[in-house]
């Protein structure tokens, strides 16, 4: 169990530049995820951290060690890939087996070894198979179990459930997270399912598409405070509608064109916020509550004619219309068999929401 | 009507590949069988009538037909050897290494050549082998040999033109399973902890080796019969299996002695590779018996059998 610092490394593939000076430090014993959209780089420091490629320039660190120029094979890092890469002329038994064939122990260690790493991974009675008569989870479980058999400092994740289905996806999520807990290695889970990355992550950091990293913190810091746009939009569903700040009678209130005032709150002062600047407020769907009467003790209010619904079982999404022309994105908890009101296309309905679950963004 | 359409609907594909297997069935498979039939059919003339006979198979089996099937069995196996030996670094290279926009030129030179006659290739090593030939004269030149001589008419010049007729049909079987293999394979196995020559004997060999199989067929079945290339590179003093066949019909005008010849020359390899595969399973059965016996216990795709 170690933590990895990443000083400053810039990574370019035929003159595109993937990664410029990116810093980044991974807590020992973390469940670490990296979460960004595809193309994003992501991937490539997952590469750089395993060895697979070699830096341009920076520095990397296992633990207290530079291991910039180890090569991959002296690493204490291991790492599974993405579509498994598992060998295909070897048994389970075998492909788990590998590392410690690479290192000659001896043949009842091999044995008593790879017995736990499998049974870890529930795959016990599986040793004689060969990997094509796998399913997709069962293949996954001989990769983590292969990867994981040396004990290594780091485990790299390369979006390790991509290939499986919903149900599956989440059985394995909350295998992984036991796993962790039992093996004390700091693993870094590299994914652009922020599903994924939101259920099984100590810390998480997000990156753009220009391969910088855009906030770090807990996925409930994420989440709840986004410090930017994209953070905001990438994680989760929003509502942005743009404003101007003003603060009167020592409230702060955002000025939104045809739609009003709207109250808001920030405990934080942050550099940005200036009266009479531009700004955005973001509001998550589910923060907002949706009703075709009116109701008192919220903060704000708004009003809109609703004009799609989309029912998704244990939510119903509604997209309603404002007066000014947006569109705004709602989300209903479906807690009742037969709810009270009966929201309906081209509704008039009256939207609420509370001033401190607003986030207000840069413009 | 509604069979035929039936048939022509689900089983469109064997349609579609009858003229070929009819084509082989009637220009293949039959002169081969009136070729069996031949050597163990004789016409005695006293009974007037045909009759059943071993006696062209008895032939055979006498010591000088036995040394010339060692003789083949042993260039073919030399040749296979050789062009493995070459063939291999060949198609690692071009399947790892080389960029995959300049890999079709780099094939497409490789088997060039054998797109040429085989007389004209064995023809092109003559001006290059022959007394005054290249090779003779530059080694001449460099002082290496004191008089230009011969290197045509022994084993190396029959072997080197075997070499150069086989070798791409040893390369393209174990290009295509390296190409097709999966590199991350490489990464995987460097991951945990295995160097690049590890990862080779490990992984990268005996994934490939159904190609490698492939290859020593493809060059082992038409070296063992081959005739021309020992006749015209080799002169007097070697004789093969391919030569005696070629005696005893264009020659000797012996058609039965010469079919029996033909048919041994089909049967006895397959059986030396037939016992050759059995022996693998076995072997590979004793080492693992719960994984079901592959041969070696490697090729997880046999192409060929």
């Amino acid at each position: 169990m170690k933590k990895i610092r990443v000083e400053g490394v810039s990574k370019s593939f035929d003159g595109e530049v993937i990664l410029d000076n990116l810093s980044l430090e991974i807590p020992a014993g973390q469940f670490f995820a990296l979460l960004g959209p595809s193309g994003c780089g992501k991937t490539t420091l997952l590469r750089l951290i395993a060895g697979l490629d070699t830096v341009d320039s920076g520095k990397i660190y296992l633990g207290d060690e530079d291991i910039t120029n180890q090569p991959i094979y002296k690493r204490r890092i291991n790492t599974v890939f993405q579509q498994y890469a598992l060998f295909p002329h070897l048994t389970v038994f075998e492909n788990v087996a590998y590392s410690l064939r690479i290192k000659k122990m001896s043949d009842p260690i091999v044995k008593s070894k790879v017995t736990d790493a499998l049974k870890m991974v529930r795959l016990t009675g599986f040793e004689a198979k060969l990997p094509r008569s796998l399913s997709g989870g069962q293949q996954q479980r001989v990769a983590l179990a292969r990867a994981i058999i040396n004990e290594p400092d780091v485990l790299l994740l390369d979006e390790p459930l991509a290939a499986l289905d919903l149900k599956l996806k989440e059985e394995m999520l909350i295998e992984l997270i036991d796993l962790k807990d039992k093996l004390k290695t700091t693993f870094v889970y590299v994914t652009h399912d922020q599903f994924e990355a939101l259920t099984v992550s100590d810390q998480m950091a997000i990156m753009n598409m220009n391969g910088n990293l855009e906030q770090i913190g807990t996925p409930k810091q994420i989440y709840e405070f986004p410090v930017s746009r994209f953070v905001a939009n990438f994680v989760g569903n929003t509502n942005f509608i743009e404003g101007t700040l003003h603060v009167i009678d020592d409230q702060q209130q955002v000025e939104v064109e045809g739609l009003g005032y709207f109250q808001v709150y920030f405990p934080s002062e942050k550099y940005w916020i200036i009266p009479g600047r531009r700004l955005i407020m973001s509001i998550r769907p589910e923060k907002i509550f949706i009703s075709k009467k009116e109701k008192e003790g919220f903060s704000n209010h708004m009003t809109g004619k609703v004009v799609n619904i989309i029912y998704y079982g244990r939510t119903t999404q509604y997209h309603v219309k404002l007066r000014n022309g947006q569109l705004l994105t709602v989300f209903e908890q479906n807690e009742e068999h037969f709810p009270q009101e009966n929201i309906d296309y081209d509704d008039n309905v009256h939207l609420y929401f509370q001033k401190e679950n607003v986030v207000l963004l840069e413009h | 009507m509604k069979f035929l359409s039936r048939i022509f609907a689900e089983e469109f594909p064997f349609v579609l590949s009858c003229p070929a297997l009819l084509w082989e069935i009637f220009f293949l498979y039959m002169p081969l069988c009136m070729l069996f039939i031949y050597s163990i059919v004789d016409y005695s003339p006293t009974l007037q009538a045909y009759q059943l006979t071993t006696i062209y198979y008895e032939q055979i089996f006498n010591t000088l037909y036995f040394r010339v099937i060692i003789n083949s069995f042993v260039l073919a196996a030399t040749t296979s050897f050789i062009c493995f030996l070459i063939a291999y670094p060949v198609a690692y290279f071009l399947a790892m290494k080389v960029r995959k926009r300049y890999r079709p030129f780099l094939l497409f030179s490789l088997i060039l050549p054998s797109w040429t006659s085989l007389i004209i290739q064995i023809y092109a090593w003559f001006f290059l082998l022959e007394k005054n030939g290249i090779v003779s004269q530059i080694l001449y030149s460099l002082g290496i040999i004191s008089k230009s001589f011969h290197l045509l008419n022994n084993y190396f010049s029959i072997l080197i033109g075997m070499v150069s007729c086989f070798l791409p049909f040893m390369i393209l079987p174990i290009y295509t399973v390296l190409e097709k293999m999966d590199k991350r394979y490489l990464e995987a196995s460097a991951d945990l902890g295995a160097s690049r020559f590890e990862t080779f004997k490990r992984v990268v060999f005996p994934i490939s080796l159904p190609g490698v199989y492939t290859g020593l067929l493809l060059v082992f079945i038409p070296a063992f019969g081959e005739f021309a290339i020992p006749t015209l590179l080799g002169g007097s003093k070697n004789i093969f299996w391919g030569n005696v066949i070629v005696d005893k019909f264009l020659m000797s005008r012996d058609w039965r002695s010469g079919s029996a010849l033909a048919s041994f020359g089909i049967i006895f390899p397959v059986v030396v590779l037939v016992s050759i595969y059995v022996i693998l399973r076995i072997m590979a059965y004793i080492k693992n018996p719960k994984v079901k016996a592959r041969a070696g216990g490697t090729s997880y795709k046999d192409p060929w059998i």
